[in-house]
Order: structure tokens, then C-alpha cells, then sequence
């Protein structure tokens, strides 16, 4: 078993994907999108990382953080 | 200050201790948003219901965690509350400051936000009430030049804290200042960007008098205890039983009895093996009693309040581990890797892991952490039938199985 979480530089192909699957769904959870997509954890983790921090993808917080394309949820009524 | 009345809230001033309702007011005189604040606060009290909504998107790029999101129902009766958000940073391990740090914070704090602040939170960082959206940013960014960051919310790992340890205390059995700080360093990914079914913490504390509650509130406690057995200075010990009844504020009041008072002698005596090192002999008589020489950590799991199941204290996983050098906090470290790693693997959404543990069961998470089962992990051992000790053991100890006296 690996137990190091995935660092260095993400996985260009995980992130097409990340970006890929959450143009599909309001919100997810990191692990449902691993899981929808065929990647580790790990990978979707840090693929997020840099995805935030191009500011493609944000993070929002709705009883548990979820992730999801920026702009794309507006904050809840 | 505010032009209306506030004659509930008022109550909360009388009495002779300090009064968040009167620091409110005094923040008022500088912020319009604190006055509505005392406002919507004396609509909730007279109609026995909140008026915030929170959650939604943390704005701080790159950031997952650090803001909380405040919203009231009614913005357009109070306009100046109506985003009202909760900033959190990192707080300096034992909370130790000087004041210019400390007006710093204030000044920029000011400068934004409502001035109003939270020194310290439950979970140990600065907080920092009542900002607009359009401010979190250059908040962040001049925090960020002070020297400041943020601190965790949502489902990630949240800011750890510490009891203040060698830092005053001369009981800390490890430094927990050393260890909250290097370990924070460690997981600032894991403290930024939730990635977790729910929230986890932890807390350091340097004794069994758990100063931080870590227990009871951290999914990880970080205990300090030792290995070896009490030391005992028998000339202070004479010296307290000149002043206290050694046998009955002591001896008699040790949870596992392994301390026996010789009224004649004058000596007090300990059955290491069957110490808990629960610190009560300690806290009672520290000019006689220190812990051992061979100091270090006991790590528990599982500690959390009421959510999916009722509140958990923690459980022991790791009875001893040295907290010293790098290499020590380089084993605490691949642990809570190895758990973050089950927990995120096995979780439900909403579940913190002692939840998930309970629910999965203790065997199913040892082995997905690759950690052998010890009789400290259970409670009782020496009543639970289920644990086999040797005679030797038993005859070496002096106490029985039902813990009395062989």
C-alpha cells in the first residue's frame, strides 16, 4: 500500500478530466469524481490542488466542502 | 453605538465578569456592521431563532478553508451584516505573542472587518468576525505579508493546537510547542485544501492533564506520559506530610492504588507496572513526584462531539512513541498518513473517523493502518477476559485479575 498523498506537479490528463466531469455535475466530492473518472484519489487531490490555484475550480463548503467549476454554484438562498 | 434598544442583551452585562455583549458595544462605536450585529443577536433572543445562514463558496484563491462563509436572511433589514464572514488564522503555537504582533492583527483587522475577534476559537486559531466578500482577499493577502496565514474549516484538517508545554508548564513530557509547530508545517496541504469525508483535528498535549481537552475534542490526541516509572523525592515527601494528609488526598485517591504511604517511615512507595500515569499524584505533590526520565507520547483516535454518532473520547492506538527529534516526528507523521488514508479510503461524507471506526470496527482499522493490537488499546485490560496476561505477570504486579491485592 502507498501512503504518501501524490505531490509534485499534477497529472495533465487527470486534470483534463477533473474539468471534464465537473462540467457535468453541480458539485462533487473529490473521491466521487476519482471514482467517476478512473483516477486515484491521490491524483484527483492534487489535481485539484493546482486547478484551484489557476482558478478553474473552487472550493464550496455546503455541510461538507465540495469542489466544483468556478462561478459555477452560486452561494445558497 | 447603536441608536436601539437592546434590553435582553443588556442582561448579559450585569454580573461581575466580562461580557461579550459589552465589547459588542464597544466595537459599534467604530463599526456600523457591530451594531447590527447587536441587533440581529436581540431579535433572535426575544424570537428564540437564529437569523445566519453560512457555508458557500470560500473565496481566498487557492484556498479551500480559512473563511467561513456568513450570510443573514433579512440583508435588507440589516445591510451592513448582510456577509458577514468568519476568518480564521493560524495562531502561533502556545498563543504566545508580543504586542505588536498583536496590534498588527488588530490594525489590518480594522481595517476590513468589524474589528470584532475571537481570541481563541475552540479549535485553537485566531478568529476573526464579520467581513464583507469583496474584503476576504486583500485580507488575506496583507495577513499573508504580516506573516500570517489561514487557518482550517471544511473538510480538512484543522488548525492544530497545543497546550503552552515547556513553553511555562514542568510537567509537558514532550515539547508540544516543537511538535504542533514542525507537524502544522507538514500538513499545510491537508490544512488548505479539504479533500477528507469531514473535518479532523489535532490536538498536543504535553501531560494527562490534557490541557488542550484533546480527548475529548481532536480526532487525533497527542498525549504526553512516560515509560519508565515515577520519581519519587522521598525529603519532599516528608516535607507534604507535615502539611497534607498524604494517604487520603494521595494514595487513596490513586485510581489504580499502586501508591502506598508509610505513615511511619514517612515514604511513599509505587507499583510502576500498575500506574496509569493519570497525573493526579503529580498535580497534588510536585515538589515530590516528577514523571519518569524516559518521556514521550501517547497518540489516541477518535475523539469528536455529537454529529452522526454521540460524542467519542479517543481511543489509544500508539501507548508510547518518542516525540523528540525529526525522526520521532517523522514516525507520528507516516501514522496519520496511513490514517488519513483509510479514513478517506472508508468514510462516509459527514463521518469524522472515530465515527467510521466505530462503524467498520477497531480490527478492520488497525490492519488498514498496519498497526499491531495492544492490551492498552482496551478498556479494562486487566478485567477483560478477552486479554490473557501470564502469571508471572500477574504475580509481579501484586494485583489480581479483579484488581485486588495477591
Amino acid at each position: 500500500m502507498v501512503f504518501k498523498m501524490a505531490r509534485g506537479p499534477a497529472d495533465p490528463e487527470v486534470k483534463a478530466k477533473v474539468l471534464e466531469y465537473l462540467g457535468k455535475v453541480q458539485k462533487a466530492k473529490s473521491r466521487d469524481v476519482a471514482v467517476a473518472i478512473g483516477a486515484s484519489k491521490s491524483d484527483v487531490d492534487n489535481a485539484v490542488k493546482e486547478l484551484t490555484a489557476e482558478d478553474l475550480v473552487e472550493y464550496l463548503y455546503i455541510t461538507t466542502t465540495f469542489i466544483c467549476l468556478k462561478g459555477k454554484v452560486q452561494t445558497p438562498d | 453605538m447603536t441608536e436601539k434598544n437592546t434590553p435582553l442583551l443588556d442582561e448579559l452585562e450585569k454580573g461581575k465578569w466580562p461580557s461579550f455583549v459589552t465589547e459588542i458595544k464597544r466595537a459599534a462605536v467604530k463599526s456600523e456592521a457591530a451594531g447590527e450585529l447587536l441587533q440581529v443577536l436581540e431579535r433572535s433572543y426575544k424570537e428564540r431563532r437564529g437569523h445566519w445562514k453560512h457555508g458557500g463558496i470560500v473565496g481566498v484563491r487557492g484556498y479551500g478553508g480559512g473563511v467561513i462563509g456568513r450570510y443573514v436572511d433579512e440583508p435588507q433589514t440589516y445591510p451592513n451584516v448582510a456577509e458577514f464572514h468568519t476568518v480564521r488564522l493560524l495562531q502561533p503555537s502556545g498563543w504566545f505573542y508580543n504586542t505588536k504582533t498583536l496590534r498588527t492583527v488588530c490594525d489590518i483587522w480594522e481595517k476590513y472587518g468589524s474589528g470584532l475577534t475571537n481570541m481563541h476559537g475552540s479549535t485553537g486559531d485566531i478568529i476573526l468576525l464579520g467581513c464583507k466578500t469583496e474584503h476576504i482577499q486583500p485580507i488575506f493577502d496583507e495577513f499573508s505579508d504580516a506573516g500570517f496565514d489561514l487557518g482550517g474549516s471544511g473538510s480538512c484538517l484543522r488548525t492544530p493546537n497545543c497546550c503552552v508545554g515547556p513553553g511555562r508548564c514542568e510537567h509537558a513530557c514532550y515539547d508540544t510547542l516543537e511538535a504542533c509547530y514542525n507537524i502544522t508545517n507538514e500538513f499545510m496541504d491537508e490544512l488548505h485544501r479539504p479533500m477528507w469525508p469531514y473535518k479532523s483535528k489535532i490536538k498536543f498535549s504535553g501531560c494527562a492533564n490534557d490541557c488542550t481537552s484533546s480527548i475529548a475534542r481532536s480526532d487525533c490526541s497527542v498525549i504526553g506520559t512516560w515509560r519508565d516509572t515515577l520519581r519519587i523525592d522521598q525529603e519532599a515527601v516528608k516535607e507534604y506530610a507535615a502539611k497534607i494528609n498524604i494517604k487520603a488526598a494521595v494514595c487513596d485517591k490513586c485510581p489504580t492504588s499502586c501508591l502506598t504511604f508509610n505513615a511511619e517511615t514517612q515514604e511513599l512507595s509505587v507499583v510502576g507496572e500498575d500506574c496509569t500515569r493519570c497525573m493526579h499524584c503529580i498535580n497534588v505533590m510536585p515538589k515530590a513526584i516528577q514523571p519518569g526520565k524516559e518521556k514521550g507520547a501517547t497518540i489516541l483516535i477518535g475523539g469528536k462531539s455529537t454529529i452522526v454518532q454521540s460524542a467519542f473520547m479517543s481511543w489509544v492506538i500508539v501507548p508510547f512513541m518518542k516525540m523528540e527529534a525529526e525522526d520521532d516526528f517523522a514516525e507520528f507523521k507516516d501514522l496519520m498518513r496511513r490514517i488519513w488514508e483509510w479514513w478517506d479510503e472508508h468514510g462516509k461524507s459527514r463521518e469524522r473517523i472515530g465515527e467510521t471506526i466505530y462503524r467498520l470496527g477497531m480490527t478492520k482499522f488497525l490492519n488498514g493502518i498496519e498497526v499491531a493490537p495492544v492490551p492498552q488499546m482496551v478498556f479494562r485490560p486487566r478485567a477483560n477476559p478477552y486479554v490473557f496476561w501470564n502469571q508471572d505477570d500477574l504475580d509481579r504486579s501484586g494485583t489480581a485479575l479483579d484488581g485486588s491485592k495477591l
